[in-house]
C-alpha cells in the first residue's frame, strides 16, 4: 500500500466522520467566502460604476446644495477639461408605480456624451436627443423593467419640482445594469417658466472629463479656485471617492462581518482539530503497530497530516464552488425580490476564490498538526501496554 | 414488560461529558463561537430595528409631495400648508394652535472628528415641532431660538463631527451654528439628526420651495383617516399622507437584504456547528459501545438509552451557549467600546447612528440556535447508540 492510500484508506474508513467534518469545514469556508464578497463587493460596484478621469464638481456644503448654472461655463475653459456637464436630481416618478422607482436626472444633451463616452451611448441616439427638447436616454435595466422601446412616450412627475413632463424615449446605455434616466435640463427650464415658476438658475453637480489621468488633481483645485470666496463655494472630487462617500457609512458593517468572519474561522478550525484527534485518538494501537513495525515517526506524523489538509482541501475546494453557485443563483434572482437587489451585486472573485481555498490550507495544517506530532511522539510501548 | 421505560439519571448524561473534558470544551466551544456569532448579528438586527422602526408616533401623519418616499426628496409648495393647516380634525395645543410642523430635509456634509465626511440630516423645524414630535426631548441646555443662528442636536451627533457638542460651534451648510441643546428621542433615528429653524435653513440652502413636508397631530384616530383620504384626494396638491409610525417602517425596509444575509449566515453557522456537535456524539457513541451494551443488557429501554444520549448533547449545547452567550456580551461591549456607534446609511442617505446593544431577546434566539444545534447533532448519535444490539455491543466493545 502506498501512502498516498493510505491517507485515502483512512479518510473513507469512518465515512460518516470525514462527511460530517467536511461538510462543517464545506460550510463555514462557503460562509467566509461569501461575507468576504461584500467588501470587495462594494469596491467592485465602485471601480465598475466610477471612472478615474471623470470629477464631481458640487457645492463644498454638501451634494444637495446648489451651484449657480453659469459655473458650468466657467469649468469647460478650466485648462485640462475636456467636457462637464450640469446635472440636477428630477426625482421623477413614473405615472404607474407613483414613486421614484430609478434615478432620474436632468442634463445638458449637447455635453452628456462627451463626459460619459464609457456607457456607450450610440452617437446617432446622442443626436437625437439633442435634437428632441423632450427626449430621453434610458438605461437597459429601466428599459427591460418597463418594457419600454425606443419611440416610445412616457410621463415623470417630479417629486421635487411641482410639475409632470411627457417624455420621448430616443436612446439607451446598453449597460444591462444600468437603471438611470437623462432628460433634458431646457426642457424643464422652459415648462418651469411656462407654469409661472422662476427657471433653474442652479444645478446640484456638474460633472467634468479630464482630459490627461495625471492631471486630475490640478483639474480639481483649478476649478475649486474658480469659485473660492463666491457664494457657492464647491469642493471637487473623484468619482470613485464621490461614490464611496455613499459606502462609507457601512464600514461599521465590514467590521463587524469581519468579527463573525473570524470567529465562524476559528470555529471551524476546532471542528476539523476536534475530528483529527479523535481519528487519532481510535487508531492508537495501530499507529504503534506501525512504528514498531519500523515505520518512521515522520511516516506516521506525514501521513495523519496528509490525511486532514486532504479533507479541509477537499472540503475548502467545495466550499468555494459553493459559494461561487450561490452569488450566482442570487445575480440571477435578485430581480424578484427587493430584499435581494443589493446581494445580487456581490460576486466571487479570483482574490476571494484564493482567499478561501488558503483558508481551507490553514485549517487543515492547524487542525491536523497538533494531533498528528502528539501521534507520532507517542511512545510506542506505553501504547501497546495501554492495549494490551 | 414494565408498564413505564425507566430512564437513565440526567447525572449519567452529564457526567459522561465530564469524562472527556477535552472534547467536551472543544465542542462546547465550536457551539460558543456559533452561538456568539448568532448573537452579534442578532443584536446587529434588534439594534437597527429599535433604532429605525420604533421611531414615530402613531398619531402623526407624514404629508410629503407624491411619490417621494421620503422627506429627503419631497419639496411642497407653500400654499398646500397654508391651507391645509386650519384644516378640521388637527389637534391643538393649549394655545389653540394647530399641532402641525413644517419641516424642511437638508443633507449636508458633516466633518467627522476623523477627518472623514458624513451626510447628515438636518431638519429644519419651528419651535412647534417639539409639541408634534413629544419624544424628542431637549435633555441639556435648550431649544433654539428662531433667526438666531442656533441649532439642537441629538444625541447620536454629539461627539462624532467637528463641533457637534454642547457650547460649540458646527459648521455646515455656508455658515456656522452655535450648539445651545442637546436632544433625546428614546434611541430612535432623530437622534441621528440636528434640527434649526427652517426659515434659516432655507436660505441657508437657497431652496425656492422652503418647506419638505409636514407633520401633522391628528385629534382622534377617525380624524387620522379622515385627514390621511382628505389631503391625498385634494387635486390642488399631489400630496402623500402616511402615518409616521408606518413611515419609519417603510425607511426600515432598507435594512431587509440585511436581515436576508444575517439569516443566511446563522443558519449556514448553525447547521455546520450541528455537524461539528454530531461528530463529537458520534465518537462518543462509538467509545462507549460496551457500556451501551452493558446497560441494554440491565434492561434499560431503547427510549431510555435515545434520551440520555439525546440529553447529553443539549448539556452540551447549554454548556456551549452559556460560553457563547458570555463571549457576545464580552464582544458586543467590546464593539461599542471599539467602534462606538455604527453607522448605517438610511434611504435618506443620511448617516443613521445605531448603538450595538445585545438584549434579552437576542440571547432567548441565540439558545434555541444552540439547542437546535443540540438536537440536530445529538439525534443521529442517540439513534444509533439505541439501535446497538446489546449482544454485538458487547462483543465488539
Amino acid at each position: 500500500m502506498t501512502y498516498p492510500r493510505l491517507v485515502l484508506a483512512n479518510l473513507g474508513r469512518n465515512k460518516l466522520r470525514t462527511a460530517l467534518t467536511g461538510g462543517a469545514i464545506m460550510l463555514a469556508v462557503m460562509l467566509v467566502c461569501l461575507l468576504l464578497t461584500m467588501p470587495n463587493g462594494l469596491d467592485a460596484i465602485m471601480n465598475r460604476v466610477s471612472s478615474n478621469t471623470r470629477i464631481s464638481v458640487h457645492n463644498k456644503a454638501g451634494i444637495v446644495y446648489p451651484i449657480p448654472y453659469s459655473f458650468a461655463r466657467k469649468v469647460r475653459q478650466v485648462d485640462g477639461v475636456e467636457a462637464a456637464v450640469a446635472t440636477m436630481w428630477f426625482g421623477g416618478a413614473f405615472e404607474e408605480e407613483g414613486k421614484v422607482t430609478f434615478p432620474n436626472f436632468t442634463v445638458e444633451p449637447e455635453h452628456i456624451g462627451a463626459v460619459y463616452p464609457d456607457y456607450n451611448v450610440p452617437a446617432a441616439q446622442l443626436a437625437d436627443f439633442q435634437r428632441y427638447r423632450d427626449g430621453a436616454i434610458v438605461g437597459r435595466q429601466t428599459m427591460k423593467r418597463y418594457g419600454w422601446k425606443i419611440g416610445d412616450r412616457i410621463t415623470l412627475r417630479s417629486t421635487v419640482f411641482p410639475l409632470s413632463l411627457d417624455l420621448r424615449i430616443v436612446g439607451e446605455m446598453p449597460n444591462e445594469g444600468s437603471p438611470l434616466l437623462w432628460l433634458s435640463r431646457e426642457y424643464l427650464d422652459q415648462a418651469l417658466k411656462a407654469r409661472g415658476f422662476r427657471g433653474l438658475g442652479v444645478v446640484t453637480s456638474i460633472w467634468v472629463k479630464v482630459r490627461d489621468p495625471n492631471r486630475v488633481n490640478q483639474v480639481m483645485r483649478a476649478i475649486d479656485d474658480l469659485s473660492r470666496n463666491s457664494s457657492a463655494e464647491t469642493g471637487s472630487e473623484t468619482e470613485r471617492s464621490f461614490f464611496a462617500s455613499f459606502f462609507g457609512s457601512l464600514q461599521g458593517f465590514v467590521k463587524i462581518i469581519l468579527i463573525v468572519t473570524g470567529l465562524v474561522t476559528l470555529c471551524i478550525i476546532f471542528i476539523a482539530a476536534n475530528t483529527a484527534s479523535m481519528a487519532v485518538r481510535e487508531r492508537a494501537t495501530e499507529i504503534a503497530v506501525l512504528r514498531s513495525m519500523g515505520f518512521s515517526r515522520h511516516a506516521i506524523f506525514t501521513t495523519l497530516f496528509a490525511e486532514a489538509l486532504v479533507l479541509s482541501t477537499l472540503a475548502g475546494v467545495l466550499g468555494v464552488a459553493l459559494a461561487w453557485a450561490l452569488t450566482g443563483a442570487l445575480r440571477a434572482f435578485s430581480g424578484w425580490s427587493a430584499a435581494l437587489g443589493p446581494l445580487g451585486s456581490f460576486m466571487v472573485t479570483t482574490p476571494v476564490v484564493i482567499q478561501g481555498v488558503s483558508l481551507s490550507l490553514l485549517i487543515g495544517l492547524l487542525a491536523g498538526s497538533v494531533p498528528a506530532y502528539g501521534a507520532a511522539r507517542r511512545p510506542v510501548v506505553e501504547v501497546l501496554h495501554e492495549v494490551f | 414488560m414494565k408498564s413505564r421505560a425507566v430512564l437513565l439519571p440526567i447525572s449519567y448524561s452529564v457526567r459522561n461529558l465530564r469524562t472527556r473534558p477535552a472534547r467536551t470544551l472543544m465542542t462546547a466551544g465550536v457551539i460558543a463561537l456559533v452561538v456568539a456569532a448568532c448573537s452579534l448579528l442578532l443584536a446587529l438586527i434588534s439594534s437597527l430595528k429599535r433604532t429605525l422602526v420604533t421611531t414615530g408616533e402613531p398619531m402623526n401623519l407624514v404629508v410629503l409631495r407624491k411619490g417621494s418616499g421620503n422627506d429627503g426628496s419631497s419639496m411642497l409648495p407653500m400654499a398646500a400648508f397654508r391651507a391645509i393647516r386650519f384644516w378640521n380634525g388637527i389637534a391643538r395645543d393649549g394655545l389653540d394652535r394647530p399641532l402641525i410642523s413644517p419641516e424642511l430635509v437638508v443633507q449636508p456634509f458633516f466633518r467627522t472628528l476623523d477627518g472623514g465626511r458624513d451626510n447628515v440630516l438636518v431638519r429644519g423645524v419651528e419651535p412647534m415641532a417639539l409639541a408634534v414630535h413629544p419624544d424628542v426631548r431637549v435633555v441639556e441646555g435648550r431649544m433654539f431660538t428662531p433667526s438666531s443662528g442656533e441649532a439642537v442636536v441629538g444625541r447620536g451627533v454629539v461627539g462624532r463631527y467637528v463641533g457637534a457638542a454642547f457650547g460649540s460651534e458646527l459648521q455646515f451648510g455656508h455658515r456656522r451654528w452655535k450648539v445651545v441643546g442637546i436632544f433625546e428621542a428614546g434611541g430612535s433615528s432623530f437622534e441621528s439628526e440636528v434640527w434649526v429653524d427652517v426659515r434659516e435653513l432655507a436660505n441657508d440652502a437657497k431652496r425656492t420651495w422652503p418647506y419638505s413636508g409636514f407633520r401633522l397631530r391628528a385629534a382622534t384616530s377617525t380624524d387620522l383617516g379622515r385627514l390621511q383620504r382628505r389631503i391625498e384626494s385634494d387635486p390642488r396638491f399631489a400630496l402623500e399622507a402616511t402615518a409616521e409610525t408606518d413611515y419609519y417602517a417603510k425607511q426600515a425596509e432598507s435594512a431587509n437584504s440585511l436581515y436576508v444575509l444575517v439569516i443566511g449566515i446563522a443558519v449556514l453557522a448553525g447547521i455546520g456547528a450541528g455537524f461539528g456537535a454530531a461528530n463529537t456524539m458520534y465518537a462518543a457513541v462509538q467509545a462507549r459501545r460496551a457500556e451501551i451494551g452493558t446497560l441494554r443488557a440491565l434492561g434499560f429501554s431503547r427510549v431510555a438509552i435515545l434520551t440520555a444520549f439525546q440529553i447529553e448533547a443539549l448539556a452540551l449545547s447549554a454548556v456551549g451557549f452559556a460560553m457563547g452567550a458570555l463571549l457576545a456580551v464580552v464582544g458586543a461591549s467590546l464593539v461599542r467600546w471599539a467602534l462606538g456607534n455604527i453607522t448605517f446609511n438610511a434611504a435618506t442617505f443620511t448617516t443613521n447612528m445605531v448603538t450595538l446593544r445585545l438584549s434579552l431577546a437576542d440571547l432567548r434566539s441565540a439558545f434555541v440556535i444552540a439547542l437546535l444545534i443540540g438536537v440536530a447533532g445529538g439525534f443521529g448519535p442517540a439513534w444509533r447508540a439505541a439501535r446497538l444490539r446489546p449482544v454485538e455491543a458487547l462483543r465488539h466493545g
